[in-house]
């Protein structure tokens, strides 16, 4: 009898504990809460120059450009976010040999890829994102009787994104 | 406070746009600043997303890419690979309510080259002063 007694004493007991935890807990299991994210992407464009060019001359003699012969192409990687433009400055900056004559530079590109735009020398609005590949050329040409004379040229054409 | 303070205060807003660690090769690329000084600030991240260091240089131009005299701490630098700094830039108004100017991250990653590449980034502001 004494036994039964404490035998169900300890059921409430245990009963009881139950009912605790379960009180404790629920509100824990049943919480919710939102957890925000929010970010702002600003407009960004990187440069990547991947590849030089090189210039040939053409048989004439007249024509040192990265279109013929051995001559290749600049290449540059643009990734962008979209709302910029792309394009080339005149080249300013060349080096040539002692006593050669003028030679008018033209630089141009095209692009292929998120954004495509066939060559020109314009500049071009990028508005959507992706990657780009920026191909540059550059061609420069004497007029009249001029010739291009042996020595080396160098030749600075700037890519810009803004 | 010194006008170089309030001009640097100012510039926090548009610094604290873009932080280095999320851009690339310059950020921001776009900002207005209010200034009640004679100059406004404008703090630039060039970063170099090359495996090598290079040469970088920051300049700034009007709307027609002519120089501006504008103080740029630092002009000419070098920068590791795959690292980005900040610049502070601090134009004049030189006499005017605002001013467009572009500030441009340049670098030519390969020289010696016979054709050679200059990258450059250029980003927009406009200064307004305010009285």
């Amino acid at each position: 009898m004494v036994s039964k007694r404490v035998g169900d004493f300890m059921k409430i007991r245990a009963c009881c504990a139950c009912l605790l935890v379960l009180s404790t807990a629920s509100p824990a299991v049943s919480a919710t809460g939102p957890v925000l994210f929010d970010g702002t992407i600003v407009a960004a464009c990187t440069l990547t120059v991947t590849q030089n060019g090189t210039l040939d001359v053409s048989t004439d003699l007249q024509t040192l450009s990265s279109k013929i012969g051995t001559g290749s192409p600049g290449s540059v990687t643009l990734v962008t976010t979209g709302g910029v433009a792309v394009s080339v400055d005149p080249v300013t900056t060349v080096t040539v040999p002692v006593g050669d004559p003028a030679t008018t530079w033209v630089p141009t590109y095209l692009t292929a890829g998120a954004t495509n735009f066939a060559e020109g020398g314009t500049s071009n609005a990028i508005s959507g994102p992706g990657l780009s590949t920026v191909t540059v050329h550059l061609v420069g040409t004497k007029g009249g009787s001029d010739r291009f004379s042996a020595g080396a040229y160098s030749a600075t054409v700037i890519v810009r994104c803004e | 406070m010194t006008p170089f303070l309030k001009s640097m205060t100012l510039c926090g807003s548009i610094a604290a746009l873009c932080s280095p660690a999320f851009c690339q090769s310059m950020s921001p690329m776009r900002g207005e600043v209010s200034s009640f000084t004679e100059t406004f600030a404008v703090r630039v991240f060039p970063a170099n997303p090359y495996g090598h260091r290079i040469n970088v240089s920051v300049r700034v131009y009007d709307q027609n890419f002519n120089p501006v005299a504008a103080r740029i701490t630092p002009q000419d630098f070098m920068l590791s690979a795959e690292a980005s700094r900040p610049v502070l830039v601090v134009v004049p108004f030189d006499g005017a309510p605002q001013r467009k100017v572009r500030i441009c991250t340049e670098s030519v990653p390969f020289p010696g080259e016979q054709t050679q590449i200059k990258a450059q980034i250029c980003g927009k502001f406009l200064g307004q002063q305010r009285f």
